[in-house]
């Protein structure tokens, strides 16, 4: 194990806080991704650490120290989803990637439509597309974070796809082609 | 006159557009992955981590203290009743065991209603 890791399990603040300041980056940028939104990512990054610091003695090394606080980060924001849907304060996924969107127009970035395809994906779906084909983590591990099966995680990333297809217009034309039969001289 | 059915989008071509898709969104994922984010120095992750462990300390200390306080109270409230009203006292040993059993029941049934 990691002396960093050794000595945080110790109590040592100051390794705490030098694994938290070599991962946040990461972190962040990972809750950007599946909140697209970069005020929540921080704010989530910050309740993911505070979980980390209460569980530590749970992380036995198996997996970096990195997957482990993804693992964390990805509960988190689903319990706050759930919360925040209980308590109806849920703005649809409509608005979920204008602030990802905004803050890529402030910077002169050029947005990009996958971006607001996967933005429109409910969240259950989302967080499980980029967990396997951006970060390639695989269906067992993903199904374990988000206490459900590798089936259901394979089949969530196979619609989310189809959906992304769809938005997309990727294939439009062929499989227009193939829904029709045509009949010609 | 001759019927002729189009090409069928066998599986090769669907997975074409799957990978297509993922391309883009991995594409467009990168570059979130491109936005500088402000890291905080090491004096604060320091002090968030003897924040967050005190919290937790005075968190645990809150909980304990008022597990130990409804403790008591339940306690001297059974060992009164025992001792001035012992009919009061066999009326509580019954009623507790069947509220238990019916709660548990009842929150399992639910359980298996919203599974279903």
């Amino acid at each position: 194990m990691d002396p960093l890791i050794k000595s945080a399990k110790e109590g040592d603040h100051l390794a705490f806080a030098m694994l938290f300041k070599e991962n946040y980056p990461f972190l962040v940028k990972y809750l950007m991704k599946i909140t697209m939104n970069p005020d929540m990512a921080e704010e989530l990054a910050q309740e993911t650490m505070a979980k980390c610091i209460q569980k530590i003695h749970l992380f036995n090394g198996q997996s970096k120290f990195s997957t482990w606080l993804i693992s964390i980060a990805t509960n988190a924001y689903i319990d706050q989803c759930r919360k925040q849907k209980r308590e109806n304060k849920w703005k649809g996924q409509e608005e979920v990637y204008r602030k990802l969107k905004w803050h890529f127009e402030s910077r002169n970035e050029e947005w990009n439509d996958a971006l607001e395809a996967l933005g429109k994906l409910p969240v259950d779906v989302r967080v499980p597309i980029v967990l396997k084909h951006y970060y390639g983590y695989s269906y067992d591990e993903i199904g374990a974070w988000m206490k459900i099966s590798s089936g259901t995680v394979k089949s969530r990333v196979h619609n989310g796809i189809l959906a992304v297809r769809r938005e997309l217009k990727l294939g439009e034309e062929t499989e227009g082609r193939h829904t029709r039969q045509r009949t010609t001289k | 006159m001759k019927k002729q059915k189009v090409v069928i989008l066998d599986n090769e071509q669907q997975n074409k557009h799957d990978l297509d898709a993922i391309h883009k969104v991995q594409e467009g994922l990168s570059k979130v992955d491109q936005f500088p984010v402000y890291t905080p120095d090491l004096q604060w992750f320091e002090s968030m981590v003897r924040n967050e462990k005190e919290n937790s300390r005075k968190k645990l200390r809150k909980e304990l203290s008022l597990f130990l306080i409804i403790a008591l109270f339940i306690l001297s409230g059974i060992i009164v009743s025992f001792y001035q009203l012992p009919v009061v006292f066999i009326v509580i040993q019954i009623i507790t065991p069947v509220f238990i059993a019916y709660y548990t029941i009842s929150s399992f049934s639910r359980k298996v209603k919203i599974n279903e």
